[in-house]
């Protein structure tokens, strides 16, 4: 079905706000999924994959710095989904490029990674290169890398599936490199046995926006309807003297 | 024109002019007294249209003699062509309801993009009649519905079928035909969104402007149906309504709490919009001449106003009281400057010790008005960028100071006192139309809304405090690491501390909130008038009153229309 951008986000809130997620990471979880499927890059389809996992992150501890010096720092996200915890990351990496120019954030046991591309966006539009890179699967392993360059408003993206073998220790790892001297582009290089590479350019992504401001979202109607379903746990049950709260005579 | 470059330099720096405080500004009782302008979204989008003479014109006319069917009008403007489509249906009395959660309506509309042929015509017909219920695409990028004022409709058809006008007496009791009960835009119910509207209908891209279109065309068909339908019931006796009549007749607004949430989640824009009005403030303080012909037209329109104040009816003993007093207010002003003035300035701080708010904020309307050369360019400049973007590098020390700097009226609230936590804001299951509770005797609180920002600003002042008892030296990005919970109020704190004016001042959770003044200040802005709140939680106003016709564009136009006064009838002296 379509459904308009901001209809999407104001369901994603409301879903993610019934989930548990506190003000400002519900708007950031919702601005996440948006921003990569408004620029094509397939966040319903991600957020499919997190949906039955959304609510399980209310028991986790919240992410822990474990190292940190004055150009790197190592984040434990403790098996978080990157919608509540990456932008924090993100912002960490932000402030130590702006004071040494450069900085290195790594993020340990963090899930559904590819929603980094809208905090590494801001970033971009606010003055500050950055670069991510991640591998991910255990099967299959996929590579993945983004960056944008200071003061651009799209990144460029690539991904390719690889015959690496799964590590456990970098499982859920992810790499946010940041400078506000330096940049950054990334691709992936041409490494032996990757299949199904594919690189799409900041302009590309900028012509996917421009698609869905003209025409709006489509959404597969179970999933809009799981979201909405799950959303509808921030409303209150009707009432006659709900109803005088509104004003009614 | 002015550029943006000029504006930042009469907001900021050295050159900058003198903007009232924000705590007097902001304050969320003064906001609630601000009357219409000329910087008003309704006055802002007719000057366009009469500047640009927009051609309006029917494309598809099919009315019954009961004046129900569908009209489709075609806009033509310099950059585009736009349709406007009406659906008119039977609406019996006992269905008719101008609450949110109103299955039916009088009348449904849609603003579209491009002509509208048959087939997009029907999908039309089988959607925008419901409403919440259907669904549109991206072509269409405003929805509304209207119900009529059924006895003054019913007057005024009787009137012009037999031949007479209708009394401007009653009229002046109740400004309008029908009722708009809800306008749709910005991509709600599959609509086209903001950032559409924006970047591709150069002629409406500025905040609520197609909305406020739409509803000018309601307004115009409402004098229209009623001409068309006396025209059938007699013809042989049936004479058209007089133009300045027809001026006189608004489109009557119901606004209820659903709008108050919006100003809190949108405060980069509206401080934009109290940016530009307390600018163009400050440029008459500053630059506005007082020559012979301000000093002619100045009590001109205090008496406009003091006529449009008395003219105002409402039942409502708290908006009486507030009339009577601008209309003392006005008295004062005019006594104050029979004999000349030489300053705007001096008056502007003679009225905040003699008058009340409403009545220093009218004076502030009156002054716009008189400058149209120092306020009218400041209409492009009423969108934001809304991105609340927290700022890493912060050292915790200066988010402290911001606080105490930009938010001391919200850590000034006692949260301890009884009924400060009282009142919760949420969204009903019906229709998730936003409602107020109560905690002493209402359940929902955990579902409550985040609207209470000067609660959440003095939590985080105090987790802040606390934290920085450990950690002094950290940034604000560690702060957020390790608290994230308060990743929204930090963010908005910073990012209404690069604002000139920032936040709403009040606390929304008190149990004496008057959610009224929230609703004013958006509908001042709007540019309505005739304010008739019919509790404290929903008012009812009129909009376009005054405004030119259709049939006026390509004529002459002084953009005279605030504050407009009942016309003199024939055979009045």
């Amino acid at each position: 079905m379509h459904v308009s951008m901001i209809e999407l986000k104001a369901a994603l809130r409301r879903c993610f706000e019934a989930t548990g997620y506190y003000v400002g990471n519900y708007e950031d979880a919702a601005n996440m999924i948006l921003w990569l499927e408004k620029h094509g890059l397939n966040g319903l389809s991600e957020l499919q994959r997190a949906l039955p996992y959304i609510s399980e992150d209310r028991t986790k501890p919240l992410s822990t710095v474990i190292y940190e010096d004055s150009t790197s720092a190592i984040i434990d996200s403790n098996g978080r989904s990157a919608l509540n915890c990456i932008a924090a990351s993100v912002d960490l990496a932000h402030a130590k490029a702006l004071e040494n120019g450069i900085a290195t954030v790594t993020v340990h046991n963090c899930h559904n990674r590819m929603f980094i591309l809208k905090a590494l966006t801001d970033c971009g539009r606010r003055g500050i290169s950055v670069a991510a890179y991640w591998q991910n699967g255990s099967q299959t392993v996929t590579e993945h890398t983004a960056a944008i360059k200071a003061g651009e408003r799209y990144p460029s993206y690539s991904e390719a599936m690889t015959t690496l073998t799964a590590n456990e220790e970098d499982k859920q790892a992810l790499t946010i490199i940041c400078s506000s001297r330096v940049d950054l582009t990334s691709s992936l290089q041409r490494s032996k046995g990757n299949r199904n590479a594919s690189y799409i350019s900041a302009e590309q992504v900028e012509l996917n926006k421009e698609h869905s401001v003209d025409h709006g979202i489509d959404i597969d109607e179970d999933l809009w309807a799981r979201i909405n379903k799950i959303g509808e746990g921030v409303l209150v049950e009707n009432s006659d003297r709900s109803r005088q709260g509104a004003g009614g005579r | 024109m002015t550029t943006p470059a000029a504006i930042q330099a009469a907001l900021r720096g050295d050159n900058a002019l003198p903007l009232r405080p924000i705590n007097q500004v902001m304050d969320l009782e003064r906001l609630g007294a601000i009357h219409q302008s000329r910087l008003s979204f309704m006055r802002t989008l007719v000057r366009r249209i009469m500047r640009e003479r927009w051609q309006i014109e029917p494309a598809r006319f099919e009315l019954d003699e009961l004046g129900y069917g569908t009209i489709v009008y075609e806009i033509t403007t310099p950059h585009k062509l736009y349709s406007f489509v009406l659906f008119s249906d039977y609406l019996s009395p006992d269905e008719r309801n101008d609450r949110v959660i109103a299955t039916k309506w009088d009348l449904t509309m849609a603003l579209v993009d491009g002509e509208v042929d048959e087939i997009y015509l029907e999908k039309l017909r089988q959607n925008v009649p419901k409403q919440e219920a259907g669904r549109v695409d991206a072509r269409v990028f405003v929805l509304s519905r209207a119900n009529r004022s059924a006895r003054n409709f019913d007057y005024v058809v009787d009137q012009l079928a037999s031949g007479k006008q209708p009394d401007v007496a009653q009229i002046a009791k109740v400004g309008y035909l029908y009722r708009t009960t809800a306008v749709y835009g910005s991509g709600k119910l599959g609509m086209a969104d903001w950032e559409k509207v924006a970047s591709r209908h150069a002629d409406f891209a500025r905040p609520f402007s197609a909305e406020m279109f739409v509803c000018l065309m309601l307004r115009n068909f409402s004098l229209l149906q009623a001409e068309h339908i006396a025209q059938h019931k007699t013809p042989e006796s049936y004479n058209p309504m007089q133009p300045d009549i027809k001026r006189f007749f608004g489109i009557g607004n119901s606004t209820g709490l659903g709008m108050a949430p919006y100003l809190i989640n949108h405060p980069l824009l509206i401080n934009q919009w109290v940016e530009m009005r307390e600018l163009a403030l400050a440029r008459v303080r500053v630059l506005g001449n007082i020559n012979h012909r301000i000093q002619q037209q100045f009590p001109e329109l205090l008496e406009r106003c003091a006529v449009h104040t008395a003219e105002t009816v409402t039942e409502d003993e708290w908006q009486t009281a507030n009339n009577q007093q601008v209309l003392k207010d006005l008295d004062a002003i005019r006594e104050h400057t029979r004999s000349g003035f030489n300053s705007w300035e001096a008056l502007l701080q003679w009225s905040e010790v003699n008058c009340s708010l409403q009545g220093q904020e009218m004076l502030v309307s009156v002054m716009l008005e008189l400058y149209p050369e120092l306020v009218d360019d400041l209409e492009d400049y009423h969108s934001a960028e809304e991105f609340q973007d927290l700022d890493p590098v912060m050292p915790l020390q200066e988010l402290k100071q911001v606080i105490e700097n930009r938010y001391q009226w919200a850590l000034g609230f006692d949260f301890a006192a009884e009924g400060a936590k009282d009142t919760f804001w949420y969204r009903s299951e019906e229709k998730m139309e936003p409602r107020l509770g109560d905690i002493r005797d209402e359940d929902g609180k955990d579902k409550e809304m985040a609207l209470g920002v000067a609660y959440a600003v003095r939590r985080c002042y105090d987790q802040l405090s606390e934290y920085m008892s450990e950690h002094p030296e950290h940034s604000t990005a560690r702060f957020m690491v390790a608290q994230p919970k308060l990743r929204g109020i930090v963010r908005r704190i910073q990012s209404m501390n690069r604002c000139i004016y920032g936040d709403i001042q009040a606390n929304l959770l008190d149990r004496e909130i008057l959610p009224m003044h929230l609703l004013r200040a958006k509908l001042a802005f709007f540019g309505v008038g005739k304010f008739d709140p019919r509790s404290k939680l929903w008012v009812r106003n009129t909009m376009f009153q005054g405004a030119p016709l259709l049939e006026d564009i390509g004529r002459t136009f002084n953009d005279d229309w605030f504050m407009p006064l009942a016309p003199q009838q024939e055979g009045e002296f």
